[in-house]
């Protein structure tokens, strides 16, 4: 049992800054992985687990992704091995880029199972590379899990909609997309952490994976903070008698 | 080696820890470092300032390479009053000379390089996880508990910081009594770097360590600081425990009075707060030092105690490097005869005693009692400094009086005697 | 340009043809359907795609992918369900392409405008393929009730390659409270200590005529309340009267939720907390000392 799971690196959120002229800035955002593909690994992590499987974690990014901290954090939770894609041609890609870049990737991989993928990415949350990859490697697709069950040569899978809960049966291999309720990713323990020291991750440029010319789909015309409105700011210090007295009188006005 | 088993093992990420594990990896040791944070340096707290003397001999013209943020050029001195604030103002090219420079640094940076650097040299680093015990077998430490999971080694290194609960756990020390720890709050207000060098008049990658004694720990022993980064400058407020405790301010309060102190305020406008962090200062010198060698196990940096806090100036780094390098010196002593006796260990007491780390703490071993002693240097020389230059340069039109009356009026308020005495009992705890 | 707008529910379908119309000139609905001709008011034309016995609305893609392939139309509107993001990024992988997905704003130039990084930035782009393909939520295109001819055709299914086969639908019970119309709504978050005290919330609701929503961590770690309640990006995106974040951080995956209301109101112990640089009112303070006194005093 091949299974594979998609987790992009990106940079973290709590350290994105926004500059004056509403550019933001990462200059003094680590990369990370992002938050929902954690849910991802786990997924992949209890499934190979469970059925004596193998997982490989599978990234595409800018060259900046190749992180020893990175990789370990990821190998930490469970993964055999990780294949990246790390190539600064390969940077700030669009989802059908990043589809055909995973594609490309995993057809380096092989033979697969399941191919799992997050509910979205922390930066663009589009929610599609999954979508995407599915149809261009011409396998059944399907999103929103929030439970699998793995079976010889199927699944058979929960999905949570906005109306309703659906289970369906799906063959292998396919490409499924996990919500972050399937499960509590875990916090790698000290023995976990060491192994992950031990395992390999293969580093591919562009070129290695014959990904060659390569338009983005969507032209990005600005990325702009968005512009803050104008508050009063009136905050009241302590929450003695008084401060909540007078707090009260303030709100009082708008509340009436 | 079995998976199972390393030759050292480090806990605590710190400068001491980090510094122990490189020089034994590069020794060829197969060591294992548990930080607790999710990186070395992310739970790290300090004034801002290193004296390069003891990381030079480690790892040579280390500033060139390391994130240090500016060297330390400039020293000033205040004494401060609710109002006023009268400062020694010292510069001299002789503090940036190599072996007497210091610089300013910022920990989350500081210690993730240093750990780079143990990793590089072959250390197994394991952050985000705490070390919850100790194995012990018949008075020997084995190794370490963290979670489910059991490590063992030949040596464990203690290096989890002055609170060292590990310490506690082995009998080699009880809780930390009042007397024996200040309490540090510091924040990090960005500024643009030219804006800092305008504002304490610095070169550009020159900085400025500015200490202040009096109103900043509301005249309790203790003081404020300020160190200058790249682009932002620390500061901060440090206060014994057990002043604290006689003192009407909360710490946040005295930070926040000593920031919007009428000569600190302007130096700051404009500036963000971006982080915010308080910390225990261990104080208690040399009478502080717990026993810090045992069978399998060594203590090094806050978590023996090596730390000197002069109320307004606090000194810990370069003592956690000295007594890393002294601790890897044993270790690799004991690993040649495979003998990790708390008794053949006892080299790591005498590498200590030769080395700057006993001799300062020595030096300064009376010292902490001396400002206990001496509430005058807090609360009552700052005022009197005051007045003088009040007197001095506050122009009434009064007819002016001859200098020397005009400053014994002060002096007489405090006492001659008082201040002589003073004086004599602080040179005599040097 | 020509518009193509496809739908899982039919109630969207309408608004959405209706937003359709200020983009382009000419807007056509894509339906599937048992019985044939059900008027489509809104659209120029209604293509009607047999329902099939069995098959799950995402196995009608390639029979879209079919249709689009045929007509050539500028732009496909999408309704961002679950579902039809499914469906999307299939057609967009068949049409080499991306989707612009979760639109706060679209141009009559195919200019998009939507949330990036958890919602500290807004991306605006445009498509660069001959059929750009968008989800766009009901209300973000306002729409007039101008009529379209509504002529129908039968467009045949196209049996997907891959078929998925559904076991079991259960409906979910929707909860009852209206977020996005109430005028008032309290938000609460990791500030309370355990689920008990969201009585006390409640009964501040209550006081002030309020609704109660939460921050993520409360619905998703906690489950404290249900995940159809919390306010922010990957939630619900609210422009109240009056709201009031009570023990909430106010971190931008939050405050992009709540940021268009008219007044902000902030309890929090913390006055380094970033929600205090977005509201109106505010107070340093703990709630468990603060919202007793205010339903005390409110009452
Ligand atoms: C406000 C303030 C100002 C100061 N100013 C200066 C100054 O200007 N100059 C100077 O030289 N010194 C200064 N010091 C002192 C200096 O910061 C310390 O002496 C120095 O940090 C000690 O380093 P250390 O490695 O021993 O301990 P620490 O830096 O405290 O490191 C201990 C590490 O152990 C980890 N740890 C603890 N327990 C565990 C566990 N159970 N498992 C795993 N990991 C654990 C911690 O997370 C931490 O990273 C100042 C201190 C303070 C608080
Ligand atoms: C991709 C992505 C999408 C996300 N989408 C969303 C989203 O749509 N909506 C959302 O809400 N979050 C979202 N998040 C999570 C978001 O980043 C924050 O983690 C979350 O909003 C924080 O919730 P909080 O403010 O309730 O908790 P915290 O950040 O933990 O804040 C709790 C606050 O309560 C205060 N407090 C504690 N005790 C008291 C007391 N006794 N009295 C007064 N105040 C007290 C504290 O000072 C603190 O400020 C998303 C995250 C990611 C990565
Ligand atoms: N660059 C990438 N590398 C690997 N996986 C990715 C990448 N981008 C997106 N994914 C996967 O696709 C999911 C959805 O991403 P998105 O469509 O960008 O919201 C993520 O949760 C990941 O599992």
């Amino acid at each position: 049992m091949n299974i594979i799971s998609c987790f992009k690196v990106v940079p973290d959120e709590q350290d994105i800054t926004i500059k004056p002229n509403r550019d933001i800035s990462f200059e003094k955002a680590p990369m990370t992985i992002s938050a929902y593909d954690l849910n991802c690994i786990e997924a992949g992590a209890q499934l190979a687990e469970a059925f004596e499987g193998n997982l490989i974690g599978v990234s595409i990014g800018a060259k900046k992704i190749d992180d020893s901290k990175l990789k370990k954090n990821v190998l930490s939770r469970g993964p055999e091995s990780i294949l990246m894609v790390a190539d600064d041609f390969l940077e700030d890609l669009d989802t059908y880029q990043t589809a055909n870049a995973l594609k490309a990737a995993i057809q380096k991989v092989g033979e697969f199972d399941l191919i799992l993928c997050g509910e979205g990415s922390a930066d663009l949350y589009a929610q599609q590379v999954g979508a995407q990859l599915g149809q261009l490697l011409n396998v059944p697709v399907i999103n929103s899990v929030n439970k699998i069950a793995l079976m010889e040569g199927k699944v058979i899978v929960e999905r949570s909609l906005e109306d309703e809960v659906e289970t369906i049966e799906i063959p292998l291999p396919a490409v499924i997309s996990v919500t972050s309720d399937i499960n509590l990713p875990r916090i790698p323990s000290m023995k976990q952490i060491l192994a992950a020291g031990k395992k390999s991750a293969t580093i591919l440029s562009a070129l290695d994976v014959g990904i060659g010319d390569f338009g983005a789909t969507l032209q990005v015309i600005e990325t702009k903070a968005p512009e803050q409105k104008e508050r009063k700011k009136d905050i009241i210090q302590g929450d003695s008698d008084e401060a909540i007295k007078s707090f009260i009188t303030k709100i009082n006005k708008v509340l009436k | 080696m079995s998976d199972d088993r390393f030759d050292a093992i480090i806990v605590g990420g710190g400068i001491a820890g980090t510094v122990t594990a490189y020089l034994l990896a590069k020794e060829g040791l197969e060591v294992m470092l548990v930080e607790r944070g999710n990186y070395s340096g992310s739970k790290n707290v300090t004034g801002g300032r290193i004296y390069s003397h003891s990381l030079e001999k480690i790892i040579p013209d280390f500033a060139q390479e390391a994130p240090v943020e500016r060297k330390i050029t400039r020293e000033k001195i205040s004494l401060m009053t609710d109002d006023s604030n009268v400062t020694i103002d010292f510069s001299s090219t002789r503090l940036g000379q190599q072996g007497s420079d210091s610089y300013s640094v910022l920990r989350g940076a500081f210690d993730q390089w240093l750990a780079g650097k143990a990793e590089d040299a072959g250390v197994q680093m394991v952050t985000g996880i705490r070390v919850d015990n100790l194995i012990v077998r018949e008075g020997k430490v084995c190794g370490i508990v963290a979670g489910e999971d059991e490590m063992e080694a030949n040596i464990t290194i203690l290096a989890d910081g002055v609170n060292s609960l590990l310490a506690q756990k082995l009998g080699y020390r009880g809780e930390l009594s009042p007397h024996q720890v200040a309490v540090g709050v510091k924040e990090i207000i960005e500024l643009p770097s030219e804006v800092i060098d305008d504002r304490f008049n610095c070169k550009d990658g020159e900085g400025t360590s500015w200490l202040f004694a009096g109103t900043p720990s509301a005249g309790k022993v203790g003081g404020g600081f300020i160190y200058t980064n790249k682009a932002s400058i620390s500061l901060g407020v440090v206060c014994t425990l057990c002043e604290l405790i006689k003192a009407n301010k909360t710490i946040p309060q005295m930070l926040e009075d000593f920031k919007s102190h009428p000569s600190i305020e302007p130096l700051l406008k404009g500036g963000k707060m971006i982080e915010y962090s308080g910390h225990l200062v261990p104080e208690g010198g040399l009478h502080m030092v717990p026993k810090i060698i045992g069978d399998g196990v060594l203590i090094v940096g806050d978590a023996a105690g090596f730390c000197i806090n002069l109320g307004y100036a606090v000194r810990g780094m370069d003592f956690a490097v000295g007594s890393a390098e002294c601790a890897a010196r044993a270790v690799l002593k004991a690993k040649e005869t495979k003998n990790y006796s708390a008794e053949f260990l006892q080299c790591y007491q005498s590498f200590l005693d030769d080395s700057f780390v006993m001799k300062d703490l020595k030096h300064y071993k009376n010292f902490p009692h001396f400002l206990e002693e001496t509430p005058r240097i807090f609360d009552g020389y700052p005022g009197m400094a005051a007045d003088m230059m009040t007197d001095l340069f506050v122009v009434t039109g009064n007819p002016p009086q001859s200098m020397t009356r005009m400053m014994m009026k002060h002096v007489k308020q405090i006492g001659l005697l008082n201040i002589a005495k003073d004086g004599w009992k602080g040179v005599r705890s040097l | 340009m020509k518009v193509f707008v496809f739908t899982e529910k039919v109630k969207s379908l309408l608004e959405l043809c209706q937003g359709a119309r200020q983009i382009g000139e000419r807007v056509e609905a894509i339906i599937i359907q048992s019985q044939d001709n059900q008027d489509n008011g809104a659209a120029d034309k209604v293509w009607s795609i047999p329902m099939q016995d069995g098959v799950m609305l995402e196995d009608y893609t390639e029979t879209l992918a079919a249709l689009l392939e045929r007509e050539k139309p500028d732009l496909l509107l999408i309704e961002p369900s679950k579902r039809c993001k499914l469906i999307a990024g299939r057609l967009a992988a068949i049409f080499e392409t991306s989707v612009m997905t979760d639109l706060i704003e679209l141009t009559k130039e195919g200019e998009g405008r939507h949330l990036v990084y958890g919602g500290a930035a807004i991306r605006k782009e445009k498509s660069n393929n001959s059929l750009s393909i968008a989800t766009v939520g009901p209300g973000v295109l306002q729409g007039t009730g101008e009529a379209g001819k509504g002529e129908t055709e039968i467009f045949p299914f196209v049996e997907p390659s891959n078929k998925m086969k559904v076991i079991n639908i259960v409906q979910k019970t929707k909860s009852s409270v209206d977020l996005p119309n109430a005028k008032r709504v309290v938000g609460v978050g990791r500030g309370i200590a355990k689920e008990e005290d969201l009585g006390m919330i409640r009964e501040l609701a209550e006081v002030i005529d309020a609704e109660v929503g939460c921050s993520r961590p409360i619905a998703e770690a906690e489950r404290w309340m249900p995940k159809e309640t919390y306010i922010g990006v990957s939630g619900l995106m609210l422009s109240p009267e009056v709201y009031v974040a009570i023990g909430i951080s106010g971190q931008v995956q939050h405050t992009v939720g709540m940021n268009r209301s008219k007044v902000v109101i902030a309890i929090n112990k913390d006055k380094n907390a970033a929600i205090f640089g977005q509201a109106d009112y505010g107070i340093v303070g703990d709630l468990y000392k603060v919202v007793p006194a205010l339903v005390d005093q409110l009452k």
